[in-house]
């Protein structure tokens, strides 16, 4: 049986390389993109089983790449993990986590991401 | 000229409004931490890149916000002993790739564009995930059409799509992503890499930097990981000191790559030395990350050989048998998992 694939979408490169050390070292496959516009193409490409999406983004950020992809029925079933840097950790932004639900995103992690849970809610949705 | 193929990379950053301080000196007369690290963190300064390289003098390069550029100077300047060649650079700005997959024909590659386009360079750090140059602003259009020479990036076909795509305004060196402050700095992970070599080489010129980027393309058509490299200025002499480290095993290959394709440079060689590699989150950042590092191990008295910050992560170099105590202490001063994997490995 082939090993689950798992995108990772974020436009910090060392958080991306840790996350994917962390899932490569559990056995999933991992694919890389660094921003939302690159996210699109790369789900194009090959569906992910579970897509790991941070919120602030170039091009196109987090909330509107998850609401294009709950809205379009080819990609509406792939699992959706958000990273919200957003909260008491940061209160200098100015995402909120009432545009997450409303983009229907299947789990929310708050930044700083702690590995464990992360990888525990990706585990969750395959 | 050597004719490469292009290497398909995912991703390329450019952040503008920096200011660039350099400092040289002998050992001990500029203290990593309390003479730069401590002041700057006191100051709320923010550290977005930093390499610094030990030898027989210590050369640091730093990069801050413009605004706070003078005032890292100042602080800088004050605290470093008469000996010390301190050199302010306004208007910089770092240029990173991403990933390098700690492949050297990538960082060679990145290396080799920054001498095809002749820019002045003020410094190189790598991260796990990226390497990063330190430059003058009015060089960025240069070394980025000279970048898409040398790679294919998956989300920009040309130096155009690349700079309308750059989000209003700019992204800028003194962006501060997240704000937080924790009593204890949380990391995603501490990755300890026993067994390396340390190399070293002063490089005077564009040909120089070139042929050095040979070396590494020619490490990495061997399979050979580069799980660390930075460089930093010698002012008075005008060269770049590059540091790298490669698998302690290959002394003899590596060596004679060098020679070859370095003919005339002095090289510096280490060995064993150790490197610890604190992935994030976000300490290109926030201020102070830096300076709860150094000083930890200069409480400790663990020398460093080398380090680079920039991107999310501090990656630093020390002497194989500091090892143990080095990991001890980092694991007190921040809130690490207990298991980290250990990331990409091999030769």
């Amino acid at each position: 049986m082939s090993a689950k694939y798992v995108l990772i979408v974020d436009d910090d490169p060392d958080l991306v390389e840790t996350v994917s050390m962390m899932l490569e070292s559990k056995g999933y496959e991992v694919g890389k993109a660094y921003d939302g516009v690159e996210g699109e193409e790369a789900i194009k490409q090959r569906r992910p089983d579970v897509l790991v999406l941070d919120v602030m983004m170039p091009r196109k950020n987090g909330y509107q790449l998850c609401k294009e992809l709950k809205s379009n029925k080819w990609t509406e079933e792939i699992p959706v993990v958000l990273l919200t840097a957003v909260g008491e950790a940061v209160p200098t932004t100015s995402y909120s986590h009432a545009e997450g639900l409303a983009v229907e995103a299947d789990d929310f992690i708050p930044k700083p991401v702690d590995a464990a849970t992360l990888v525990e809610a990706v585990e969750r949705l395959l | 000229m050597e004719k490469f193929e292009r290497i398909r990379i995912g991703g390329l950053k450019v952040m503008e409004g920096g200011a660039c301080v350099a400092a040289s000196s002998p050992p001990a007369a500029l203290r990593l931490d309390a003479d730069v690290c401590a002041p700057l963190a006191r100051n709320r300064i923010n550290l977005t890149f930093l390499t610094h390289i030990a030898g027989d003098h210590d050369h640091q390069v730093l990069c801050t916000g413009a605004e706070a550029g003078g005032t890292a100077y100042t602080l800088v300047k004050t605290h470093a002993a008469p000996e010390t060649a301190v050199q302010l650079q306004p208007g910089a700005a770092i240029v990173a790739l991403y990933p390098h997959d700690q492949r050297p024909e990538i960082i060679g590659n990145f290396i080799r564009s920054l001498a095809r386009a002749r820019v002045r360079l003020g410094g190189l750090a790598s991260s796990p995930s990226a390497i990063a140059a330190l430059l003058p602003f009015r060089h960025a259009k240069a070394i980025v059409g000279q970048l898409f020479e040398n790679f294919r990036f998956s989300a920009f076909a040309s130096p155009e799509d690349f700079f309308a795509a750059q989000p209003p305004p700019a992204e800028l060196v003194e962006k501060v992503v997240a704000t937080y402050q924790e009593k204890v700095i949380k990391v995603y992970c501490i990755v300890a890499r026993p067994d390396l070599d340390l190399w070293g080489a002063g490089i005077s010129s564009a040909t120089g930097l070139e042929r050095l980027a040979g070396a590494l393309m020619d490490l990495g058509e061997l399979g050979w990981r580069l799980p660390f490299l930075a460089a930093a200025p010698e002012l008075g002499s005008g060269e770049l000191l590059v540091s790298f480290s490669t698998q302690g095993d290959r002394y003899g290959e590596v060596r004679d790559i060098l020679a070859r394709r370095l003919p005339g440079v002095k090289l510096m060689h280490l060995a064993p030395v150790a490197g610890l590699f604190l992935h994030g989150p976000h300490f290109g950042d926030r201020y102070g990350i830096a300076h709860t590092l150094t000083e930890a191990l200069e409480k400790a008295h663990i020398p460093l050989v080398a380090l680079s910050c920039t991107i999310s992560s501090i990656s630093l170099l020390i002497r194989q048998q500091e090892l143990a105590a080095a990991q001890l202490v980092l694991g007190n001063t921040f809130a690490a998992p207990v298991a980290c994997p250990a990331g990409p490995s091999g030769p």
